[in-house]
């Protein structure tokens, strides 16, 4: 497998050799940083393209059609559109707050994204405590959606924002049980650890019960932190208009709006890296032939491969079920998912003391 | 039907007996303005158990303050009635409690149906200010000297400090433009308040200035879900008085026609719940079959949503040679889908949990409400009118009157599917004997309704939807008065609230089942 | 208690029931799509003959209508929306004068497709037909002289 660390370190070689070292950082900082903005808006508009496809395709239709064939140019002509669009100002708002909570939201979805690893070497944060970095960097987007509601001076947005508050600070618990006892099944919190660990089986197989039950949870919490439905009860356009960005205009909107599939690239994202492995590749012991032709797929396209199979997996489930209420949402957590993560983490501690893991 | 004209003194008493002795269902309360005879109301009532059907009328001499005793506390649904009729006619009802406008802005001058309403538009301009909320109400009430005076009691809508947030009239939920202004505690209702207005286009007033041909053309824009069987009440009306026998052959294209719709309306319950329940994909298969029921309206009738089929006398055109076939593959393709909706919505554990015991609507209050339609049978309440009082084939095909017992929004949602696959059994047992024949018998070329009180009833997509005329013998009739089928529902929305959630009012909102233009009108 | 309303049992239905309305999209996902593409298909889009988008005259052989100017059908408009003009010609023949059309205005925006005009025509000089691209960008161009 092709270690990306050989070019990276390249690069940094050579920055130092013609750079000082102070200087040298500082270019390193703004390449690594607009490579990464860049990758996440490319990889937002894909998605924005996919779920509008993936959605037309479940309901029987053919989505967007018009600008470009199939419709390919689609998400730019709207990215277009929402850039020219004004930003406009809200009377009675409170000024700072409500500018500054669409960056909060970005800014801590750029921040989780950064941890993900693409490939071997391919990462842009990567050390000892990856995954909790992950969690408390994820969790701080809430503060952005509660600063938006509260600030806009609307009612829709303030009842939106306090749910949000409410389902996502309560699954989050969830996440961390699911991450847990991944971290139990591996040993390690290094996300580049914790990919290598894999090589041999990704984590699902060789954690077998407790990891398909670890996956699934971390799949409806993981949905309900994305505030996508079922759990899109901050946003239900039925019921809020647009929840907690209804007064949000232009590319503050913009922000929301991106931020939110980001959401969902970054939670299929760690979804892939836990527990299918992340750019590791497809390997059934026994089978040495078929190992090594699945060895020369790079492993950018393993990893894009199984996060957008476990986005469309997560697109299904959006355009399937119905809305929950509230106090579901919360019920749903706190007597269903929380002690079945629970058990499910004893019984992986078990499983990896006893040493009933492959 | 003439109706028994009660003196105003004694008409609280002997509204007090009827309501006792089992005339539980109030129809409608029609305001009226006999000119030198005075303002009044007729109350057309029914009772649910034998069947028996009563109107009364009462007059009030006094065309400057008019004034007649409440009912509404016989028959909660008379609240929003007598607002109707106080917003129309000007005639206070005394004793009740929040006795405002329904319909048109505080600031109106004048009430439009009376007869001698100045129209002069100097004196209701489009005004470009906000109307400001009546939220603390004085309530008129009839004093010793039955002269009449505001009361100090004061009975509080909405308070002011309470979070109050407006659903409506622009709102996804409310499909159309129908207010609501919530109270809330958190995520829960305390209060109600209902503003219905923002489309009503006083179809009534106009009516009395057009011809019935022409009035026929408004009848599809009340419940535009019920296009056909609205056309079909005032059809039947004109034709009942001015004695037109109708042929066999447009009996059954009419209530082949308005099973049609029935399904057509249905799938559109069915599909805008589901998305107010947030899945929007069921929404999309729903729509997605209801067009197969508008090609075949487009096919037949020339319009898709707004059809002009009945006319006084028989229907528009023929049917087309292949009507029935259509039909026929019709019927076949929707009984399959079924099973696709109980699949993908009716059965998920989310759309259950939402609707099971929620909203639930109490037999009583459905009849004391006049909920009819689907949210009535949903109650328990045997409400059809196709059974009750049959109409068109009705008494010739067999069917069942789908009843469940709940009352909650769960039954509201299945009596509506249910329904959908006992219209498909009526239109198969029709489609294949429409005797030959004309579709249509000559009328006059003017159409003059001889003196009278007239009045009909079908039932519509949602509930009974009723016509009466008051002719004077003219090309137009002297008051046309359409019974609402939405008005009691919406009625019965803040009973049916008591201790919901924002989520739920969305889920009951959904179920209920109204349509915004057939409540303004 | 019924295995149904147990902890377990309400688990296992509600992942059956979820489970059956995921196989049921996904179903629909591999089926055929049903969005017609309008201005594409044109040519096979099928409209009906009933349909009613725009009055108009049809005209016989001689390429003339039948219109003899009664003005029932403006009478009978509830929207006012059809204005004939006329001019009493007299016969040089007979010497009987006659009321002949001049001028006979549609106005698409105030059209309420009820037919009642077509219905009470006793020549059936006009009728409707399936045109319904008319959108234009300015009002004035909805009042169409249907006489030419």
């Amino acid at each position: 497998m092709f270690d990306f660390s050989t070019i990276t370190t390249a690069i940094d070689q050579f920055l130092h050799s013609v750079l000082p070292s102070q200087a040298a950082l500082l270019v390193e900082c703004i390449l690594v940083a607009l490579c990464a903005v860049l990758a996440y808006v490319m990889l937002a508009i894909v998605m924005i393209f996919m779920e509008r496809k993936v959605c037309a395709a479940f309901q029987c239709r053919l989505g967007p059609m018009r600008v470009g064939p199939w419709g390919l140019l689609q998400v730019f002509a709207d990215v277009f559109k929402m850039l020219i669009k004004e930003i406009i100002s809200i009377k009675n708002s409170d000024k700072v707050l409500y500018n500054l909570a669409p960056y909060l939201v970005v800014m801590s979805s750029v921040l989780t994204f950064s941890c993900l690893p693409f490939a071997k070497g391919l990462q842009v944060l990567d050390f000892n405590i990856g995954v909790f970095f992950i969690m408390a960097a994820s969790s701080f987007g809430v503060l952005g959606i509660l600063l938006a509601g509260w600030s806009s001076n609307n009612k829709y947005s303030m009842i939106g924002a306090v749910r949000s508050g409410a389902q996502m600070i309560s699954y989050e618990l969830s996440i961390g049980l699911c991450i847990l006892s991944i971290v139990a099944l591996s040993g390690t919190m290094q996300i580049s650890e914790l990919v290598a660990a894999q090589a041999d089986g990704w984590f699902i197989f060789r954690g077998h019960i407790p990891a398909f039950v670890a996956f699934i949870i971390y799949l409806i919490a993981g949905n309900a932190e994305t505030n996508r439905a079922p759990f899109d009860l901050p946003e239900a356009e039925s019921e809020l208009t647009a929840g907690f960005h209804t007064e949000y205009s232009g590319m503050h909107f913009g922000f929301f709006y991106v931020a939110e599939f980001m959401n969902l690239f970054i939670v299929a994202g760690i979804a892939s890296t836990l527990f299918l492995g992340g750019w590791t590749p497809l390997h059934i012991s026994g089978f040495d032939s078929f190992n090594t032709i699945m060895d020369y797929i790079p492993g950018v396209v393993w990893f894009l491969g199984k996060t957008f199979f476990v986005i469309w997996l997560l697109m299904w489930v959006r355009w399937t079920f119905p809305r929950l209420r509230i106090d579901q949402v919360v019920s749903l957590e706190w007597k269903y998912l929380v002690p079945i993560g629970l058990l499910n983490l004893l019984i992986m501690t078990l499983c990896v003391v006893m040493g009933w893991t492959f | 039907m003439n109706p028994e004209f009660i003196d105003i003194n004694d008409f609280r008493a002997r509204m007090e007996t009827l309501r006792r002795t089992g005339m539980n269902f109030l129809r409608d309360i029609i305001g009226m303005d006999w000119g030198e005879e005075g303002l009044g109301a007729i109350y057309s009532l029914e009772n649910t158990s034998t069947g028996q059907v009563l109107q009364t009328a009462v007059r009030c001499c006094d065309r400057e303050k008019p004034s007649i005793p409440t009912v509404c506390d016989l028959w909660s649904v008379a609240e929003l009635y007598e607002r109707e009729v106080y917003d129309f006619f000007g005639i206070h009802f005394a004793g009740h409690p929040d006795m405002r406008r329904l319909y048109l802005r505080n600031d109106w001058v004048g009430h439009p149906l009376r007869k001698d309403y100045n129209e002069d538009e100097a004196i209701n301009p489009i005004r470009m200010e906000n109307e400001i909320p009546e939220d603390v109400q004085r309530p008129y009430e009839l004093a010793e000297d039955a002269e009449m005076e505001i009361s100090d009691k004061l009975t509080n809508k909405i308070h002011g400090d309470q979070y109050i947030i407006n659903i409506g009239p622009q709102h996804p939920a409310t499909h159309g433009v129908l207010r609501f202004r919530l109270a809330l505690d958190g995520e829960e209702i305390r209060k109600i308040d209902i503003h219905c207005g923002y489309i009503h286009r006083g179809i009534e007033k106009m009516s009395e200035k057009m011809t019935y041909p022409q009035i026929l053309a408004l009848t599809d824009r009340l419940d535009y879900l019920s296009a056909h069987q609205n056309r079909h009440a005032l059809c039947m009306c004109i034709e009942k008085a001015m004695g037109i026998e109708i042929t066999d052959r447009t009996q059954y294209i009419r209530t082949i026609m308005d099973e049609l719709q029935r399904i057509d309306s249905h799938l559109l319950f069915l599909s805008c719940a589901a998305m107010d329940l947030g899945a929007i994909t069921t929404f999309i298969y729903g729509f997605r079959d209801r067009e197969k029921i508008l090609d075949i309206f487009e096919e037949v009738t020339g319009g898709r949503l707004i059809q002009n089929y009945n006319t006084i006398g028989g229907v528009q055109y023929d049917i087309t040679p292949d009507f029935a076939k259509k039909v026929k593959e019709f019927c076949q393709y929707q009984k399959g889908k079924l099973q696709e909706y109980n699949d993908v919505f009716t059965n998920n554990i989310i759309t259950r949990k939402r609707m099971i015991g929620v909203g639930i609507l109490s037999y009583d209050d459905a009849i004391s409400y006049g909920c009819t339609g689907g949210t009535g049978r949903a109650s328990g309440w045997a409400c059809d009118v196709r059974k009750r009082h049959p109409y068109a084939l009705y008494d010739k095909v067999d069917f069942k009157e789908i009843i469940y017992k709940n009352g909650d929004c769960y039954d509201r949602f299945l009596v509506r599917l249910d329904e959908i696959v006992e219209s498909i059994h009526i239109i198969e047992q029709l489609i294949d004997n429409i005797p030959e024949g004309d579709y249509k018998v000559k009328t006059k070329p003017i159409i003059r309704i001889p003196e009278g009180r007239y009045s009909a009833s079908v039932e519509g997509s949602r509930g009974e939807f009723g016509v009466f005329i008051e002719s004077k013998g003219d090309k137009s009739p002297y008051r046309i008065k359409f019974r609402p089928m939405g008005l009691p529902l919406v009625a019965a929305m803040h009973k049916i609230l008591k201790g919901a959630k924002i989520a739920d009012l969305i889920a009951i909102g959904a179920t209920l089942d109204y349509v915004i233009p057939d409540i303004d009108r | 208690m019924e295995f149904k309303e147990t902890y377990i049992g309400r688990i296992f239905y509600g992942m059956r029931s979820l489970l059956i309305g995921l196989h049921t999209t996904l179903k629909e996902f591999f089926t055929k799509k049903v969005t017609e593409q309008y201005p594409e298909n044109r040519k096979t889009q099928h409209i009906s003959e009933r349909h009613r988008a725009m009055l108009y005259m049809p005209l016989d052989e001689n390429g003339n209508n039948k219109c003899i100017a009664c003005g029932l059908c403006a009478n009978t408009c509830p929207n006012g929306t059809i204005v004939i003009k006329t001019k009493t010609v007299t016969d040089e023949e007979t010497g009987k004068s006659k009321k002949v059309l001049v001028d006979y205005t549609y106005d698409l925006g105030s059209c309420m497709y009820c037919q009642l005009c077509v219905n009470v025509c006793p020549k059936e000089a006009i009728a409707f037909n399936n045109h319904f691209e008319n959108a234009v960008f300015d009002r004035s161009k909805l009042f169409i002289k249907l006489n030419k």
